[in-house]
């Protein structure tokens, strides 16, 4: 108890120094974050406690130092995605000594850490890995301790949140302007492919997203409402799932497949994807062995009989764009290959380099959006 | 009056070929409930067709034969050896064990293969020299096999009762359930939901290879299993009195076991993890026939194949396109039938 005692009053005293200082050099700042709620804090934020670790990526598109302003975060970067995790380590050798406050989900986040590591703001995701607005105690202990919490988000409603999500973090970072440079870049890029998309008449092709495929999964995986299947929407497609499944993500029948017969088929691949007979993708990935695994999954019982992989419309996509401020690069992608009769002209690969070079103090180079046929 | 021999002569032909024609009617069901999953789907290719492609198959457009031949056709036989294995499995452990709860899951089989599914899905971790598409059903296979052999062994210890077994296996379930949650915490999202669906059974990974393998699997323990009927029906009566017909109870146990592990591993092992079935199968067919095991193992194989075959039916017709979880429809199938049996036995009495 005396221990609790200590922290809240560090916390308090840190939200003190802050508060005087705040006081001394600037106004309050004030954000909405994406649960509605209403967020005040003195100062820019200096010591950022990371709800979910993938977050880190959105970080950096936030701040020229990411981890200057990490004081805790979730393992779930570091445990399971470790080719981006060792690319921001090489950048960053700090990232190492940065407090873990959980392993690699919302009941392994600890209360007691995440207080002690004296953050003086909270970042917490919408669903995920960490804390939601659903993770009542986690919360409770933080308002308790007089740690703001805003909430972003970046997977449940992607194409809705991912802006403010980036703003509000601009906001309370203080780093509104470069902020403002990838909203502006994300925003027409997006628009282009609303535009299009809008101006057609023609109809859309059918797509067969196949979320996480495996040899020994049958078939298939597929987003319903919502997750990767707005993309497909938004990119002039048609997700065969949202016809049929009420959650985000189900499996979908084989013989509903075969008799909707997609003429595109897209299948996600993560960083363990090879381990366990998947496609392999993500950060130092040589796109060559995302090609050799997605040309074997494709050929699988059902999946190969599917017009699109006889006529060689079959391309695999980074699985963790549902839940990232890049998600910009998969529309493109998407719309790219569902829709070339639009989209011929775009080019995914060098959307991915351009939000390297402008964008990202870390780059993020590897195998993230491929075409089984390279064009 | 008093019986002669004679009139219980006749009384036992009359019960025997009562038996037969219940065992005959379950299998003409059984008949009839694979012909109506065969004939549908999402697709709607219904029976005429189904049954055109069946005869001549050149009369089938390409999807149309793609959907009969590797898709309806290897889950509507799945559907009936897994039902079948797993409930042939659960006649023989509840008679062992002389235990109406036992069944291949409630002993740790399903544990054990959902521990050995796991570490395939979420670390990848496998016997070298399996190919990618095979690690997932070997090391459910390989646990689950371990799972039964380490009750064996204890079998074997002396003076280990059949007490001890089912609390043994029961401690295994435990065991199993925990070490699948450790692998599960440290899992990504991704492996978490593939291992969710893994665990919650599906027929959609039916390819003729696990057919034939399932189907070689049934063919040789189910006639090892019959010829054995008669002793297995004296150990239900008691083992004192197994004994006392000179049976040698031990090896009988052990024999029996090697047979549900070989059935349990290798269904799990190929659509995951379907419980009920195995419990109840035997039950049902206990309920219309009785103890005699010349005629429960048949009848709990077909009961068992027949509450799956329906789940395998009731699953396509629920939400059509998408694939519901088998092992969900099966207890939502099996529990009525079940209820309406004992509820009906009741009344009788």
């Amino acid at each position: 108890m005396t221990i609790l005692r200590h922290l809240k009053a560090a916390a308090a005293a840190v939200a003190f120094v802050f508060a005087t200082a705040g006081m001394a050099v600037a106004d309050p700042i004030t954000v909405t974050d994406v649960a509605g709620r209403e967020v005040t804090i003195p100062a820019p934020a200096k010591r950022l406690l990371l709800g979910e670790g993938r977050d880190l990526v959105t970080l950096s598109v936030v701040h020229p130092d990411p981890v200057s302003v990490l004081a805790g975060w979730l393992g779930d970067l570091r445990l399971l995605d470790t080719d981006t995790y060792e690319k921001f380590r090489t950048a960053y050798p700090a990232i190492e000594r940065v407090p873990l406050v959980g392993s690699t989900n919302e009941e392994s986040f600890s209360i007691e850490k995440a207080l002690s590591v004296a953050p003086d703001l909270a970042v917490l995701g919408f669903a995920g890995h960490g804390p939601s607005p659903r993770s009542k105690e986690v919360i409770d202990r933080l308002t308790e301790a007089g740690i703001p919490i805003v909430f972003i988000d970046f997977r449940g409603k992607p194409l809705e949140n991912t802006i403010p999500s980036l703003e509000i973090l601009g906001k309370v970072l203080g780093q509104e302007e470069r902020v403002a440079r990838y909203v502006d870049y994300y925003r027409e890029r997006l628009e282009l492919v609303k535009s299009r998309v809008a101006a057609s008449t023609a109809p859309r092709p059918k797509v067969l997203v196949d979320m996480r495929p495996t040899m020994d999964g049958g078939c298939c995986g597929s987003p319903g409402k919502g997750n990767l299947g707005e993309f497909v929407d938004l990119a002039g497609g048609h997700n065969i799932g949202a016809d049929v499944l009420p959650a985000p993500l189900g499996p979908l029948d084989p013989e509903y497949v075969l008799t909707q017969d997609p003429s595109v088929y897209i299948a996600t691949g993560t960083a363990g994807g090879a381990e366990t007979g998947g496609i392999q993708m993500g950060a130092g990935i040589d796109p060559a062995a995302t090609r050799e695994s997605l040309g074997r999954l494709a050929n699988r019982p059902v999946v190969g009989e599917l017009s699109a992989v006889r006529d060689g419309r079959v391309y695999a996509l980074w699985h963790s764009f549902y839940n990232s401020p890049l998600n910009i690069v998969a529309v493109e992608a998407i719309a790219k290959w569902v829709r070339p009769d639009l989209f011929a002209d775009l080019d995914p690969d060098a959307v991915l380099a351009d939000i390297n070079g402008k964008f990202l103090p870390v780059s993020l180079d590897g195998s993230y959006a491929v075409a089984l046929k390279p064009e | 009056m008093t019986t002669t021999p004679l009139d219980a002569l006749a009384g036992h032909r009359r019960q025997m070929a009562r038996r037969v024609s219940t065992v005959s009617a379950l299998g003409f069901l059984l008949f009839l409930a694979v012909i109506a999953d065969i004939a549908t789907g999402a697709s709607g290719m219904g029976p005429d067709t189904v049954i055109r492609g069946l005869i001549d198959p050149e009369t089938l457009t390409r999807v149309q034969s793609v959907i009969l031949f590797q898709v309806r056709l290897p889950q509507a036989l799945m559907a009936v050896l897994v039902g079948a294995a797993l409930a042939l499995a659960g006649a023989e452990m509840q008679t062992i064990l002389s235990n109406p709860l036992a069944s291949p899951f409630t002993l740790g089989v399903s544990s054990a293969a959902a521990f050995g599914a796991s570490i395939a899905i979420v670390l990848g971790i496998s016997l070298p020299g399996i190919p990618a598409n095979w690690i997932i059903s070997a090391n459910a296979f390989i646990f689950a096999f371990l799972s039964v052999l380490t009750l064996q062994a204890l079998a074997r210890l002396r003076g280990a009762g059949i007490e001890t077994l089912v609390l043994f296996g029961i401690a295994l379930v435990f065991a199993f359930n925990a070490l699948t949650a450790m692998i599960q915490f440290v899992a990504t999202q991704e492996a978490l939901q593939q291992l969710v669906f893994w665990s919650m059974g599906s027929l959609s990974r039916a390819d003729w290879n696990k057919v034939g393998i399932l189907a070689l699997v049934v063919a040789v323990v189910f006639p090892w299993a019959l010829a054995q009927a008669p002793a297995l029906t004296a150990l239900r009566l008691g083992e004192e009195r197994a004994l006392s017909f000179g049976l040698n109870v031990a090896r009988l146990r052990f024999v029996a076991l090697l047979r549900v592990s070989l059935l349990a591993a290798t269904a799990v092992a190929f659509v995951g993890t379907i419980g009920f079935v195995g419990l109840v199968g035997p039950h049902l067919a206990r309920l219309l026939l009785g103890e005699d095991h010349r005629f429960l193992l048949p009848a709990s194989a077909f009961a068992g194949a027949l509450v799956m075959s329906l789940a395998s039916l009731a699953g396509k017709l629920l939400m059509p396109g998408v694939t519901i979880p088998v092992g969900i429809v099966t207890a939502l199938i099996g529990v009525p039938a079940f209820l309406a049996l004992i509820i009906g036995r009741k009344e009788r009495s």
